[in-house]
């Protein structure tokens, strides 16, 4: 005899177990008394020259390292190695985000109590990466000017769970006739008080109010 | 946006969901599991058609084969999260 179908009752949240993993993470950077601040955008955003720039300068007057994300080649741990700042690749093979795990896994070895600030580039995908809390303090977004005004209302998800929004490629915001007034708007549309920062990681500009900022919080 | 990377994202999703679902099965000593009734909010950063499609892969290999992934849309919110279980 087929037993009797029944219902059971599970109320369980799907990614429960990133989330998990994700506290820990937090609950291990807030020990270590290491502030992380995760980088997400669309590929070719320049998040890896943004970052470049970042630990350069940063390198002299605080304690940084880098993981980064990628679903394939070292390439960007590469570039960003040069700055002398210890950096690690994470490859997620297939998987179009970072999670809680490859977060934890990749800091083996590492004692995160020597670091101040510890940066995460997500892998270049506006979608995916916002289901999935690293433990990071502070979750940038960055928007380049060439790639569209309208961005944040394509993908307003990301922008949602981010807290602040960096504006890159500014040298180019002429040439690519970059609509200032109606970038603003739009991220303000979406995430309403947003604080935003305009740059460019290859001229300097904006990179010193932005690492500013980034020290008054940490 | 690489719509193969979508239905990775909804793959790793879908994959979670079929391996709560065992454990939950295995801890009510069912035999076997129907449909899983699961919430889906707007916010969730899931489409409903990409994780509809990845379930059957996510199933493969497993006691779920051959269930069915019923999704309940919300008009608002986040919610990523199984409601419950039809079991035998």
């Amino acid at each position: 005899m087929r037993p009797q179908p029944r219902m059971v009752e599970v109320r369980q949240r799907v990614l429960k177990q990133n989330d998990l993993l994700a506290r820990n993470l937090r609950e291990r950077f807030r020990r270590a008394g290491t502030y992380v601040v995760s980088i997400v955008s669309s590929p070719g955003s320049g998040k890896t020259t943004f970052l470049e720039r970042l630990l350069a300068t940063l390198r002299g007057q605080s304690r940084v390292a880098a993981l980064v994300g990628d679903l394939a080649t070292e390439n960007d741990a590469l570039r960003l190695q040069r700055s002398g700042a210890p950096v690690k690749q994470i490859t997620t093979g297939s998987v179009c985000h970072l999670d809680a795990s490859m977060v934890s896994n990749a800091l083996e070895g590492w004692d995160v109590s020597k670091l101040d600030i510890l940066f995460i580039e997500n892998v270049g995908n506006l979608v995916c990466p916002s289901s999935y809390n690293l433990g990071e303090d502070l979750r940038v977004v960055l928007l380049s000017v060439t790639e569209g005004e309208d961005k944040p209302l394509k993908y307003p998800t990301i922008f949602n769970t981010a807290d602040v929004a960096v504006i890159t490629k500014m040298d180019l915001a002429t040439a690519v006739e970059f609509d200032r007034d109606a970038a603003h708007r739009n991220i303000q549309s979406v995430r309403p008080g947003m604080r935003v920062f305009e740059v460019s990681a290859k001229t300097g500009l904006g990179m010193r109010q932005w690492t500013e900022f980034l020290l008054s919080v940490h | 946006m690489n719509p193969q990377l979508q239905t990775m994202h909804e793959l790793s999703v879908a994959m979670n969901i079929v391996e709560i679902a065992e454990e939950e099965t295995e801890r009510h000593h069912a035999v076997r599991v129907r449909a899983i009734h699961l919430r889906l909010g707007p916010l969730s950063g899931v489409s409903k058609e990409a994780l509809l499609f990845s379930y059957p892969f996510a199933c493969e290999g497993t006691s779920l084969e051959g269930s069915r992934l019923a999704i309940h849309e919300e008009s608002a919110g986040e919610a990523l999260e199984i409601i419950g279980l039809e079991v035998e």
